[in-house]
């Protein structure tokens, strides 16, 4: 495929490939598949092996990863190593989105596309079961944007085991089960009597049905036994903090509402938000749609499209109090004190063509 | 003494509940589009439906139902921001433009054609 052109001079043809890696079963065979394939079609190889980062770098949990990362590319390097024997192969490591925040399918796409430009990649060769970051599997939809922007992929064709149990980590689907178990006892007991004999067996025994059957699909993060009971500890203060805000807002916006002259002063703000994507965002969006005065008109990845009624929402928004509360529930206090959205030029007014 | 006290914390808090869910009414009446009108209806969900559930569970005492109540209203504030968004988001998507206060002055003159936006078609 890369006869015309490249070979023509006397340079030699060089085969650049580009492996995105992640740390999954099958990684091993597909760095393996790439240094074969890579050197049967051209004689020397330039095999660059990329790590994409799905959090940015002041992202709380983004240390963790980019110790991943250089664990998995010193590995990924020396299996490189091994299998070129003695053929001409360069190497090269890099993490990639270090500096953004990477969410579905089309954000790895794009970011493998412009590194493809940049250093003239001819193929992407994809591990079936390439799984970047906390998202689920991801190897179709990435398929399918990468036929969109149109960059040559290959899917290596690797053994796969037969498919690991979900179970196997043990330790961590114990967790889950006893969480989930945990829960909806409690839920149980909450609706029913706790004194109650009755109620303590049949809860236990729905309560572990439930567990069984759910555990696996209820919990969208990995569980940490310090940091989510923590988590709940800190929801739970979160809560009284949230009503002072909603009956602040609601006292302003009825001010407004019921004055004759009816002083309102509707925009459309756009703010980048610097939670993760899923549950801490959801619960931000919620939170700004529950004080009146700010709507959620669009939740895109970080950004969210906010409708303000009056300016005094308008500017506890840009404050960003709620934002630092949510950060408080989910990353603890340390990750609270962050500038306001204002402040790091994360808020702006929009108009209305931005819907 | 604290039977007096309690029925006159139940009078004003679903007297609250009342006059929130009366403000909320009119603002659905009175503001001018659909996205405008999204944010005062959460506010009978919010402290309209808060006080009121404060109303009853003080009524009902130190006993279970008063837990039934707490959670009712722990549900309500998850639904209701849900409602919220989709409603102004499938308005959104729909093209339904909002009225916006031109820059630096009030938003006043939008009244004038409340009727018009706020409810097409």
């Amino acid at each position: 495929m890369s006869n015309d052109g490249r070979q023509e001079g006397d340079v030699v043809a060089v085969e650049r490939l580009l492996v995105p890696l992640s740390d999954t079963v099958t990684v091993r065979q597909t760095v393996g598949y790439a240094v074969q394939s890579g050197l049967e079609a051209a004689d020397s190889l330039e095999c660059h092996l990329v790590v994409a980062m799905p959090y940015d770098d002041d992202s709380p949990e983004s240390d963790r990863y980019s110790d991943d990362a250089d664990g998995l590319l010193s590995r990924a390097q020396n299996w490189v190593e091994e299998d070129a024997g003695g053929a001409d192969v360069t190497i090269e490591t890099t993490t990639l989105g270090a500096d953004e925040y990477l969410f579905g399918p089309r954000d790895y796409a794009e970011i493998f596309d412009a590194y493809a430009d940049e250093h003239g990649i001819d193929r992407v060769v994809l591990d079936p079961e390439y799984q970047p970051g906390v998202t689920a599997q991801m190897l179709q939809p990435l398929e399918r944007e990468l036929d969109r922007i149109g960059l040559a992929y290959d899917e290596a064709p690797v053994d796969r085991p037969a498919r690991r149990g979900r179970l196997n980590g043990g330790a961590e689907g114990f967790d889950r089960l006893f969480a989930t178990f945990l829960i909806s006892y409690g839920f149980y007991l909450l609706l029913g009597d706790p004194t109650y004999w009755f109620d303590l067996v049949t809860g236990a025994a729905v309560a572990g049905i439930v567990a069984v059957s759910l555990a696996q699909v209820t919990f969208t993060l990995p569980l940490d036994r310090v940091q989510s009971p923590l988590r709940v500890v800190r929801f739970a203060l979160y809560i009284p903090y949230l009503l002072w805000e909603i009956v602040k807002a609601n006292i302003a916006v009825s001010v407004v509402i019921l004055r004759p002259s009816m002083p309102i002063e509707p925009t459309l703000t756009r703010v980048n938000s610097r939670v993760r994507s899923g549950l801490p965002l959801t619960a931000l969006a919620n939170s700004i749609t529950l004080t009146p005065g700010t709507l959620t008109v669009r939740a895109n990845n970080q950004q969210l499209l906010v409708h303000t009624l009056i300016p005094g929402a308008r500017d506890d928004l840009f404050d960003g109090g709620l934002e630092r509360g949510i950060r408080f529930v989910f990353y603890g206090r340390k990750s609270a004190a962050i500038a306001s959205p204002r402040e790091r030029d994360d808020a702006e007014i929009v108009g209305g063509d931005e819907l | 003494m604290i039977e007096t006290l309690r029925f006159w914390a139940i009078v004003v808090l679903l007297g609250l509940g009342v006059l929130f869910t009366f403000v909320s009414t009119v603002g659905v009446i009175r503001l001018p589009d659909v996205y405008s009108r999204a944010h005062t209806a959460s506010q009978t969900d919010t402290l309209g439906a808060g006080f009121a559930l404060a109303g009853v569970a003080v009524a009902f005492g130190w006993q279970h139902a008063a837990v039934y109540t707490v959670l009712l209203l722990f549900f309500v504030f998850i639904t209701n921001p849900t409602a919220a968004h989709a409603i102004s988001r499938s308005a959104a998507e729909t093209g339904v433009e909002p009225i916006l206060a031109a820059e630096g002055e009030d938003g006043n003159e939008t009244e004038g054609d409340a009727e018009t936006d706020g409810e097409s078609r």
